[in-house]
């Protein structure tokens, strides 16, 4: 109990800590200032009265939604004598892989840089500013010659790695037994198994109502849907970030999405977001960074063919370029087991005092990047907005999906969690598939990394990103991937060959996810 | 014993003969004994034509109907939706209600147009009131946005002025007429661009009047962002839509050729702007259809090149489905067919308007649920008319 408490104490101090430093904190000290010319407010019971005017006047559940967004992305406590690394990433050997595999992305950057002899970055000349400025919206019909350009990384190298990671402390033997794990990933991480999953996703069940299930033309809407939209406009109207993450379990309508969205996610656009994104803005048209460049070439060679991104082309480019310059992305390094690369000014290698961080955010962009942009599209045309809730979920979510981490929604575990389940509840599909050399981890790796963007229909893709943030966890995708196996399960048994594995799966356009993901959680026999 | 469909068609396209074929159809020539000619533009002028024509026997189908000019060209279709709505206001009919100022509270779905050179003096008059508006200038007779410009001063179409003595135009040739049109410059945008909609239309039979509408119409959309600016009104890439245009652009991706499924769009629109907005805008779409098909005749022919692998697929789908509609099971066609299509046999149709079922309701009730009343749970979306038979909207 007292363990309970003072971990607790301390969750609370660390909570109020980042929370002093926020721009709610000024606006609540404002608004406590203001309330002293009220009548209700009296000298007396000051600290009672400000505390009901803020329940009544709803301030109070904006700190309510900033803590709880804390409590969501703060990682678990741990001792409070463990070392900052320890809260990006406790296993000494993950750190390790991950720290290589970053020197070999900034290798390649610097190579390709070198090779090419592009400066990292430079300043634009003012007429180059003024051309970009006039062009602003419209960056999609810039030609610029990339083809000498190559994208860092794309999701097939960055699987190499992962397939190597090994825990020299965990000695695998050499006698197969049932406990040989068969995939690709040979770290011991836990995952969940089916029983687990039915706890954890527990709304999905047959008996609960579904958004993408319950509301096909077939179902009278007064049996579900109804229902569930005035509950969710109840939700916004209350403005309650818990109330709505747990809500959106059941699948968000389409017309209350991006409000939702942004609720659970704590945006609101106050106009200083809409400074800052300007201020952005501005050091993209003054500075020209060599990431730009694979940003530009990522966009055309993925969202501009794709059948539902290509008419927010130029979105993308608002977003990502603006994304790489935003240094308060460097924050989410202290619970991401990455670490931002550093670079030297020119002729300082080495001094501490004249490192910088490039790109500003610390992150580098790899092949298919932008697909983690194009769907927000569909819900938010105002670019600072849609910003904000990029940036929010990729400092939450996506950074996971390309850093070796031991965590549970890290894409090592997500990988691992597909080929056991795979191995456990459909192994014979998984056994036939191995032996023809098509391990599937080799086709949905890069489902997962991509979070199934630019591989499933568009409201299909919405209705399971609203299960990410509703059971703030990305071993859906996990799932998600066993399910599409098992429903092209007797397909698959036929093939004999990588190739025609990877063409029976080629095509998932045409999937619903929520049939998909209910029959494998609660209607397969296990 | 039920004989196999024999079929013809002067149209080399595959969606076509393949959809024959799968169906075990017989192929024959226009002088043979045929059942269903699938007919181009040229060939159902010769056949409904004063001097050339004759008449189809009872069991012989063909792809248009013989008024189905009155639609495509665009100053027939003017004159009929214009003749329609004032027949309508003779009648007294509740549809043609104006509002104070003079519009049509139901009717109101074509912009200003005259025709010219008929009407040069009336349209300069109206001009004259708003003179930096811009006008859109179409050539009857042409299709795939072929001779369209636009215009914002009157020399620019100095040539259709009657009384011009330097226009060396013939007045009276109806190859050379123009509609010119209000141009519409505050379009809903995505993504910045304009786009359109093409949706496919299927009319069994006008009297009485049964229509369906293919449920994956598709969006097409400009490669160049939209602008209203004056400097622009030449680059067609901004203004015009049809795919034979912007397939020239320097842009044009031919992986998906700059489209959109309308399930998308309502997507997008239901997400940005809400569910009650784009409801009302489907439902208007589908009641101008349903209105103009009303006032008049069918379109002539859509494209059935295909531009991209989808838009194959989608096209095959489409004939397919058609057919199954148009020749139900097969059978050796017969005039006197007049029951309603079962709903399996719909595919991806749904059914607009069907006339019958509609007086079935009584004709009131499509002014009621015009005018916004609510006819309670049963008169939801078309997407219902699997469960109910209704067909009116709410």
């Amino acid at each position: 109990m007292l363990q309970e408490e003072s971990d607790l104490s301390l969750i609370i101090a660390q909570i109020v800590q980042k929370l002093k430093g926020s721009n709610l904190y000024a606006q609540l000290e404002r608004q406590a200032w203001a309330s002293l010319q009220r009548p209700e407010i009296k000298l007396e019971s000051l600290k009672e009265d400000i505390k009901e005017f803020f329940k009544i006047s709803g301030w109070e559940k904006k700190l309510q939604n900033a803590v709880y967004s804390e409590l969501s992305v703060f990682p678990l406590p741990s001792h409070p004598a463990a070392p900052p690394e320890h809260l990006k990433e406790p296993l000494v050997y993950m750190r390790k892989a991950q720290g290589s595999w970053e020197k070999r992305i900034l290798k390649s950057l610097n190579s390709m840089c070198t090779e090419l002899s592009i400066p990292l970055a430079r300043k634009r000349p003012v007429g180059e500013q003024k051309e970009l400025l006039n062009k602003w919206n419209e960056m999609g019909t810039d030609e610029p010659d990339l083809s000498l350009f190559r994208p860092v990384y794309a999701p097939k190298d960055f699987l190499e790695v992962l397939i190597n990671l090994r825990n020299p402390n965990y000695e695998n033997g050499d006698s197969l037994s049932f406990r040989t794990h068969l995939g690709l990933i040979q770290v011991p991480l836990k995952v969940k198994d089916i029983p687990e999953l039915k706890e954890l996703f527990v709304e999905l069940g047959l008996t609960t109502g579904q958004l993408g299930i319950d509301d096909s033309t077939q179902v009278p809407p007064e049996l579900f849907e109804n229902e569930h939209v005035r509950i969710g406009q109840k939700v916004l109207t209350e403005q309650d970030s818990a109330a709505a993450q747990q809500y959106i379990r059941q699948g968000s309508p389409t017309a209350l999405r991006a409000e939702l969205w942004a609720l659970i996610l704590n945006i609101s656009s106050h106009p200083e977001d809409i400074l800052y994104y300007e201020q952005l803005k501005t050091n993209v048209i003054q500075h020209d960074l060599l990431v730009d460049s694979l940003i530009y070439k990522d966009v055309k060679l993925t969202a501009s063919n794709d059948d539902y991104y290509f008419v927010f082309e130029d979105y993308l480019y608002q977003v990502l370029l603006c994304f790489s310059r935003d240094t308060s992305v460097l924050s989410h390094f202290a619970y991401n087991s990455a670490s931002p690369p550093k670079s030297y000014i020119r002729g300082k290698l080495g001094l501490e005092e004249y490192a910088v961080f490039y790109p500003p955010n610390g992150v580098i962009p790899f092949h298919g990047f932008s697909m983690y942009v194009a769907p927000l599209c569909f819900l938010y045309h105002e670019p600072s907005k849609l910003y904000q809730i990029f940036r929010e979920m990729y400092v939450r979510f996506f950074f996971r999906l390309h850093s070796i981490s031991s965590h549970p929604s890290g894409i090592v575990s997500l990988c691992l969690l597909f080929e056991t389940l795979l191995q456990t509840y459909l192994p014979q599909l998984f056994y036939h598939l191995r032996e023809i050399g098509a391990q599937p981890l080799r086709i949905s790796f890069k489902w997962m990394v991509r979070a199934f963007s630019g591989y499933l229909a568009t409201d299909q893709l919405l209705l399971l990103w609203d299960r990410i943030l509703g059971y703030n966890s990305l071993e859906i995708l996990a799932v998600l991937a066993a399910a599409v196996f098992a429903f092209r399960a007797v397909n698959l048994m036929e093939v004999t060959s990588l190739a025609a594995a990877e063409a029976v799966l080629a095509d998932l356009s045409t999937l619903k996810v929520m049939p998909l993901l209910q029959i494998f959680l609660f209607a397969t026999v296990t | 014993m039920a004989g196999k469909v024999k079929w013809v068609t002067d149209m080399e396209k595959s969606v076509l003969i393949n959809n024959f074929e799968k169906r075990g159809w017989v192929q024959v020539t226009e002088n043979e004994d045929w059942n269903f000619y699938w007919m181009s533009v040229q060939t159902i002028r010769n056949v409904f034509s004063v001097e050339t024509g004759y008449r189809l026997s009872d069991d012989q189908i063909v792809n248009h109907f013989p008024n189905h000019y009155e639609l495509t060209r665009k100053d027939l279709m003017v004159k009929n939706i214009k003749r329609y709505r004032k027949e309508l206001e003779k009648e007294g009919s509740p549809l043609a209600e104006k509002d104070e100022s003079g519009k049509y509270l139901y009717l109101d779905f074509v912009p200003i147009t005259y025709m010219l050179p008929a009407d040069y003096n009336l349209f300069v008059e109206e001009f004259r009131k708003s003179p930096s508006s811009t006008w859109i200038m179409k050539p009857c007779g042409k299709a795939q946005g072929k001779g369209i410009f636009l215009i914002n001063k009157l020399s620019q179409i100095k040539k259709w002025s009657r009384d011009s003595k330097t226009s060396s135009f013939v007045t009276q040739s109806t190859k050379e007429a123009y509609v010119i049109s209000l141009y519409i410059n505050n379009p809903l945008l995505i993504g910045g661009r304009k786009f359109d909609l093409r949706l496919y239309v299927l009319v069994s039979t006008y009297r009485p009047l049964r229509c369906y509408m293919y449920k994956l119409g598709f969006c097409r959309f400009c490669t160049v962002k939209y602008t209203p600016s004056t400097s622009e009104l030449d680059n067609m890439f901004v203004h015009l839509t049809n795919v034979a245009i912007q397939k020239h652009g320097e842009d044009y991706n031919h992986i998906h050729g700059g489209k959109w499924t309308v399930s998308n769009l309502r997507l997008y629109l239901e997400s940005t702007r809400g569910k009650e907005v784009t409801s009302r805008l489907f439902d208007e779409i589908h009641w101008i259809i349903v209105q103009s098909l009303k006032a008049v005749a069918v379109n002539a022919s859509p494209s059935l090149t295909s531009s991209t692998a989808n838009d194959r697929i989608l096209k095959y789908n489409l004939i397919n489905d058609t057919l199954n509609i148009a020749v139900p099971n097969g059978e050796i066609p017969d005039c006197k067919w007049n029951k309603s299509p079962p709903k399996e046999v719909l595919g991806n149709y749904e059914i607009l308007y069907d006339e019958e079922l509609a007086q079935g309701d009584g004709a009131d009730r499509e002014l009621r649920s015009r005018s916004g009343q609510s006819l309670g749970p049963k008169a939801s979306r078309l997407r219902d008319a699997g469960r109910t038979v209704l067909t009116t909207w709410k």
